[in-house]
């Protein structure tokens, strides 16, 4: 990065802390620390629940994934739009008439106070976990490409969320948001431009769009019915709905920005513009990828994207790289006269199909070089990852982009992760305070408990810092992040819509079927061979169905039902 | 017969239907928009497929 990058990075970290802090004056009550204010309006309000399911790794890895698979990917955010009509119709009114600040104080007043702190539990272990690996992951990938030390970029990301989210709460970080997600914004129509600017002269998007479409890369809609293939429509509408239902409903890191103290109607406002926005904005970010596919195509792409790690790898094995590469080479000029052929002016039909047939055959043998790369860097430096998909936006931007604009789009990869690590470290403070500190403390004062909120807060801010830096251990990251979520949220899930619907269940049924969901999740993740995607709907179903059943079986008490 | 039948009888359905109201044209714009987004990215595909 040139010292204009620094600089431009530099005052955009600075100016979202400075920001930050200047938002939070006024914050001198646990209700103003706790909630964003009676005046959030619902844009802030969907602003702040887009930035906090966009992390950084979003912006790493879909364009990544876009370059690889195309847009099928979308697919997976399909369910979203049908969540938030259900959250707005039902789940947040009851939420509202009953004045949560999270949303397991619900469970005690349907069920019991164990049920609610076994579910705010459930949360604290899997977003307290996660939000460690949410400040290693970009920490992980800024620091292989631009050299920086792994243990410095997670100190700094994760010092700079801290200091924030203490000082100013959840209204500092809803104001936040909306900042961070105006420079995500700006810096993703930069990349996009940039990215079509770069196709070579005389090359019309239009074509940059059909080049892309011939190899497969605008299949957006699945409609087979397949359930080994990841993202179909049905498994977009069905199981995408079940996780985000799961997230924004019962995940206080979401139900805190959408309880922000303000007026219902700009909650259910902010949920809904968060179900109009969510996937055209992944389709955007899904197309950049896209068209940085394409630049590929047309100019020498690198092998393997992840350059420290295949460096490392010729070092070990250097006869093999250069094998590869070779091949590589005289694929991809191969497959350059085939698109040539494909993209000529006036060509016959015929013509166009024999090279359209060639691209593709050409694509496979890359692609399957690709996978051989990386089996070589598995092969030659064990234990590290052989997918480069997270390095292939990242490298882009640092190889093509103009200086000053490298900074800025660092910038929106670190702002990413401190919005969604900020509102993590919020709603993890809140929690514990309002779920475990009030309870065993009900005599506190205000002035107390904003203390244990804002040494929670940090507590939690220092915890994962600490945690990522021990993650470098775990083998998978991404994949670590995917399933340790989908380990909690089913049966998270199955207590809540038992408490919305099931209104004969009663505390310790419910309590035990959530223990059993749970219990059955961690058995089938650690002896199973289900795909972790089916813990949600196996850790919901159990719960909705062992709920009724140990009702029956136990003696009815007198206790909680539902609130009116 | 039918033709007997005062033609008050016949309540038009607007009338005994609840109204749609601002919330469910709402709901129906996130749901109908998504509906947009699946046959575009239909079409898109099938066009450049």
């Amino acid at each position: 990065m040139s010292g204009l990058d620094w600089a431009v990075l530099a005052a955009t970290l600075v100016a979202i802390v400075v920001y930050g802090s200047w938002k939070s004056r006024g914050v001198h009550t646990t209700e103003s620390f706790l909630r964003a204010g009676k005046d959030i309006r619902w844009w802030t309000i969907g602003l702040s629940v887009i930035a906090t399911q966009a992390s950084a790794i979003t912006f790493l890895s879909v364009p990544g994934q876009a370059y690889q698979d195309g847009l099928g990917f979308v697919q997976f955010y399909f369910g979203l739009p049908v969540a938030m009509v259900i959250l707005s119709a039902i789940i947040v009114p009851i939420y509202h008439r009953l004045r949560l600040y999270t949303a397991y104080e619900y469970l005690e007043q349907r069920f019991d106070r164990r049920t609610r702190q076994f579910t705010a539990l459930l949360f604290l272990v899997s977003r307290g976990l996660a939000s460690g690996l949410a400040i290693y992951a970009p920490a992980l990938v800024l620091s292989a490409v631009l050299g920086w030390p792994a243990l410095w970029t997670n100190f700094v990301l994760g010092a700079t969320t801290i200091v924030y989210t203490v000082l100013g709460g959840s209204r500092a970080v809803s104001r936040t948001q909306s900042a961070q997600m105006a420079l995500i914004s700006v810096g993703l129509v930069a990349a996009l431009v940039i990215a079509v600017m770069r196709l070579p002269a005389g090359m019309s998007l239009g074509q940059g769009v059909a080049l892309a479409g011939a190899l497969g890369k605008l299949q957006g809609v699945d409609f087979s019915l397949r359930f080994d293939t990841r993202y179909t429509l049905w498994s977009g509408l069905f199981g995408g709905l079940f996780v985000q239902l799961a997230y924004f409903g019962t995940d206080q890191s979401q139900v805190q920005r959408y309880l922000a103290g303000g007026p219902l109607v700009e909650s259910r406002l902010g949920l809904l513009m968060n179900g109009l926005l969510k996937v055209p904005m992944q389709l955007f970010i899904l197309f950049i990828g896209v068209m940085v596919f394409v630049y590929y195509q047309l100019s020498p792409s690198p092998l393997f994207f992840n350059r420290a790690e295949w460096e490392r790898a010729r070092a070990r094995d250097g006869a093999s790289v250069a094998q590869l590469e070779e091949a590589h080479a005289a694929a991809f000029a191969e497959q350059r006269a085939a698109i040539d052929r494909f993209l000529a002016p006036g060509a016959a039909p015929a013509a166009v199909a024999a090279a359209r047939s060639e691209m593709q055959t050409d694509q496979a043998r890359v692609t399957s070089l690709r996978r051989q790369a990386g089996a070589l860097v598995a092969r030659t430096l064990p234990g590290s990852d052989p997918k480069d998909s997270d390095f292939i936006f990242l490298r882009f931007v640092l190889d093509h982009f103009p200086r000053g604009l490298i900074g800025l789009l660092v910038a929106v990869i670190l702002s990413a992760a401190m919005s969604a690590n900020s509102a993590a470290l919020s709603s993890l403070g809140a929690t514990t305070v309002v779920d475990f500190f009030r309870p065993r403390f009900p005599g506190a004062s205000d002035r107390q408990t904003l203390l244990v909120a804002r040494l929670a807060t940090a507590g939690w801010g220092l915890l994962a810092v600490g945690f990522a830096a021990f993650a470098s251990l775990l083998d998978n990251l991404i994949q670590a992040v995917n399933i340790l979520g989908s380990l909690f949220y089913g049966p998270m899930l199955g207590v809540f819509l038992v408490g919305f619907f099931l209104s004969r269940v009663r505390g310790p049924a419910a309590f035990w079927a959530t223990v059993s969901g749970e219990a059955l999740v961690l058995a089938a993740a650690t002896f199973g061979k289900v795909g972790f995607l089916w813990y949600n709907v196996l850790g919901c179903l159990v719960v909705v169905g062992l709920a009724p059943l140990l009702q029956v079986a136990m003696p009815v008490r007198p206790g909680p039902g539902p609130p009116s | 017969m039918a033709a007997d039948k005062p033609a008050t009888a016949a309540v038009p359905q607007a009338d005994v239907r609840p109204p749609l109201g601002t919330w469910g044209r709402l709901y129906a714009l996130v749901l109908g928009v998504l509906a947009v987004e699946i046959f575009l990215l239909a079409l898109l595909a099938r066009a450049f497929g």
